[in-house]
């Protein structure tokens, strides 16, 4: 076993199912030429009596139901990256043979393991959309044979150890031979690949000439061939253009999902996790919207950088319909580091940045967050910033340590009268508290910014009401106000 | 047939001097630093549970209590959560260092309050998770479906933190604790070493969790 073939049938029409999100479980047809040339050139198995080389008219009075679509140059590049990703996940060595396949040079690779990856593989590319084959055998004609066989459609991954057992009951047609040849061949009552051997490769020469030796060959799996190998990816992005403007969400993360897959199968198999996402969206109205997401840990996890980005669409409202997007994974060499015995990080930074993008979306990315004073003496300034992912040990105690209750703000400060008895408040009238006061502190005089427009002064008190309750009421140029309550 | 809540709290107490080892608070619980508190609950916020901390007067030092609680959470380097549910707490109180493991939700919405709160509570790397409700009226306190409660107390159960649901009336229904601060402090505290009004705090003990629960390691 020294090459995979990957191969995915149908593989025009697998790749425009999986780009469009109405696609999936319909009777779908692809029709190729013009007039009366048009014909049907691949089927999906809902197609009931429809068949590949039948005309629309045929196709539709057969299959009512049947979708009749062109191909798509888009959806089969994208659907042939991630079968080229998919490949590279098994070897460096990967040649892009065919729209659909793909071949892997597995020189070196243990069998079994490599059975188990490719079967992984097959899952991966199946949750991605694409049902793909995959063959495993000594040359890569064999491979191909073997990824393309009955047996291969039934167990999606055959590893080939009894080469004459396996070639000698397929179809002559296996080992593509021209028309003259077939048809010859046919005449002589040689229908099989096992047939076709046993006649000797001398004596079919002789017959047939170089041609014949050549299809011989191919009928023994003995062709050998060198790869040409194709390239990993410089970078690690996709883009999509929308036929149709698209206003929800839904047909977005469809797509998205397929990038997220495929660019997970890139980043793996050259080494890489992705430090964040880059998502650009093109809106109808000509402008974009971009945004990179950085990720708390780097991840080369699909299910989680598409979490990412499904918080993040959900909190995006967009002037126009979006009719384009590109999305950019940010390549890093995946994190290894153990942690300190008395680290206190998080458990989980991943569910942890996932829940604050979920808070962050009901209630607004600016109110989540650590708080930290603002650089200013201005009453209640501050900012909110990103949490950090380690807590560090406790800095030294306060030099002066706090006295009395805390306060409790009330945002926007309550409107006031306030009675005075001399300097102090004797009495107060609001919609939020009223009553007298029985005692009080102050007036602290407070003022900054005074060399700005945004100067500020105002004095405070800090008071008890007769009924209970401790309040800082506050009176600056517009007048009194309760700031909130001690607690 | 149910003993009042003083006579358990007498009883828990006798086990607890009897059987010290026995009466540590649940894995993972956070001892607030408020004595009257801890030795209520019989070390601290216990873990996975809602306990209500009900303010039924004015400035009788709910917040002050949060305060503790979150400056023991930062002496453990533990995360908290505050999720206010009326954007009253003042940053101002507090070093920024003290507050380096805490994330503030700011809300006015009561429903977005809860969705928030069970949120963190199922995310598993917070130690505490605060829900302030102070604020939001008798009405909308009430206006809460119980079953929002326990499906906070389920998904406390999973996510390991503990939960303290600070109100200004009894709400909770599925609270394991419940303790009621009752008197308002007069303004001569506001000249007391705050330390010393944290140990004068003595919330009243309205809903004991059974008493297994509460010895459960």
């Amino acid at each position: 076993m020294k090459f995979a073939v990957l191969q995915v049938r149908d593989f025009a029409l697998q790749a425009l199912r999986r780009t469009e999100p109405g696609l999936a479980g319909q009777p779908l047809a692809l029709i190729e030429g013009e007039g009366r040339k048009a014909a049907l050139t691949q089927v999906s198995a809902e197609a009931a009596g429809v068949e590949p080389g039948m005309a629309a008219p045929l196709a539709v009075a057969r299959c009512p139901g049947v979708l009749l679509r062109t191909r798509s140059a888009p959806a089969e590049a994208e659907a042939q990256a991630a079968l080229l990703a998919a490949a590279f996940s098994l070897s460096p060595r990967v040649e892009a043979t065919a729209p659909g396949v793909c071949t892997a040079d597995l020189q070196g690779a243990e069998k079994a393991e490599t059975r188990q990856r490719a079967e992984r593989l097959v899952a991966d590319l199946a949750a991605g959309g694409l049902v793909a084959t995959i063959g495993l055998a000594r040359t890569p004609l064999l491979a191909a044979y073997a990824a393309g066989s009955p047996q291969a459609e039934a167990e999606r991954v055959v590893l080939l150890e009894d080469e004459r057992a396996f070639l000698e009951p397929l179809p002559l047609a296996v080992a593509e031979p021209n028309a003259a040849h077939a048809d010859l061949l046919a005449r002589w009552g040689i229908r099989t690949l096992g047939a076709l051997t046993a006649i000797g490769k001398a004596d079919l020469g002789r017959r047939l000439g170089g041609e014949g030796v050549a299809l011989w060959e191919r009928a023994a799996g003995e062709t050998g061939r060198v790869l040409h190998l194709a390239k990993l990816p410089a970078t690690f992005a996709a883009d999509w253009n929308f036929a149709e403007p698209v206003e929800t969400l839904e047909p977005l993360l469809f797509i998205l999902r397929r990038f997220v897959d495929r660019l997970g199968l890139e980043l793996r198999g050259a080494g890489f996790a992705a430090a964040g996402l880059e998502l650009e969206l093109t809106l109808d109205d000509g402008t974009s919207c971009r945004r990179t997401l950085t990720l708390p840990e780097p991840s080369g996890d699909t299910e989680r950088l598409f979490r990412v980005l499904h918080t993040h669409l959900e909190q995006v409202r967009t002037e126009a319909p979006v009719k384009g997007l590109r999305l950019t994974a940010l390549p890093v060499r995946p994190l290894v580091k153990q942690p300190g015995l008395f680290d206190t990080g998080l458990k989980d930074p991943h569910g942890f940045a996932e829940s604050l993008a979920r808070v962050a979306a009901l209630v607004g990315p600016e109110n989540v967050g650590t708080p930290e004073p603002a650089a200013t003496h201005r009453p209640d300034a501050f900012q909110l910033r990103t949490p950090e992912e380690l807590i560090p040990p406790e800095g030294a105690a306060p030099v002066h340590p706090a006295h009395g209750l805390v306060l409790r703000r009330f945002r926007p400060a309550w409107p006031v009268q306030v009675e005075l008895a001399g300097s102090q408040p004797r009495r107060i009238f609001g919609a939020g508290v009223r009553g007298r006061v029985a005692a009080s502190h102050g007036p602290w005089r407070e003022s900054g910014d005074w060399w700005r427009e945004l100067a500020w002064t105002k004095e405070t008190w800090q008071v008890e009401l007769a009924e209970g309750g401790l309040y800082q009421l506050a009176q600056d140029a517009a007048g009194w106000t309760v700031e909130g309550m001690w607690d | 047939m149910s003993g009042s809540p003083s006579t358990l709290h007498s009883l828990r107490q006798l086990v607890a001097d009897r059987f010290p080892a026995a009466a540590r608070t649940r894995a993972g619980g956070l001892a607030t630093g408020v004595p009257g508190i801890d030795r209520a609950l019989g070390g601290g916020l216990p873990a996975g549970l809602l306990t209500e901390l009900v303010s039924a007067a004015p400035s009788s030092g709910g917040q002050l209590i949060f305060t503790r609680a979150l400056a023991a959470a930062r002496a453990e380097r533990r995360r908290v959560a505050l999720v206010d549910g009326t954007d009253a707490f003042d940053p101002a109180a507090l070093s920024a260092d003290s507050l380096r493991h805490l994330v503030w939700v700011r809300c006015r919405q009561l429903s977005l309050a809860l969705a928030a709160a069970e949120i963190f509570v199922r995310d598993g790397n917070f130690g505490l998770v605060a829900l302030d409700l102070r604020g939001a009226s008798a009405a909308e306190q009430h206006r809460v479906p119980a079953a929002a409660w326990y499906r906070l107390q389920r998904a406390a159960e999973q996510g390991g933190a503990a939960i303290l649901v600070q109100t200004t009336q009894p709400t909770v229904p599925a609270a394991a604790h419940r303790l009621i601060l009752e008197k308002s402090l007069l303004l001569s505290v506001q000249t007391e070493m705050r330390a010393e009004v944290i140990a004068a705090l003595a919330p009243a003990i309205a809903r004991q969790a059974p008493l297994r629960e509460a010895l459960a390691g």
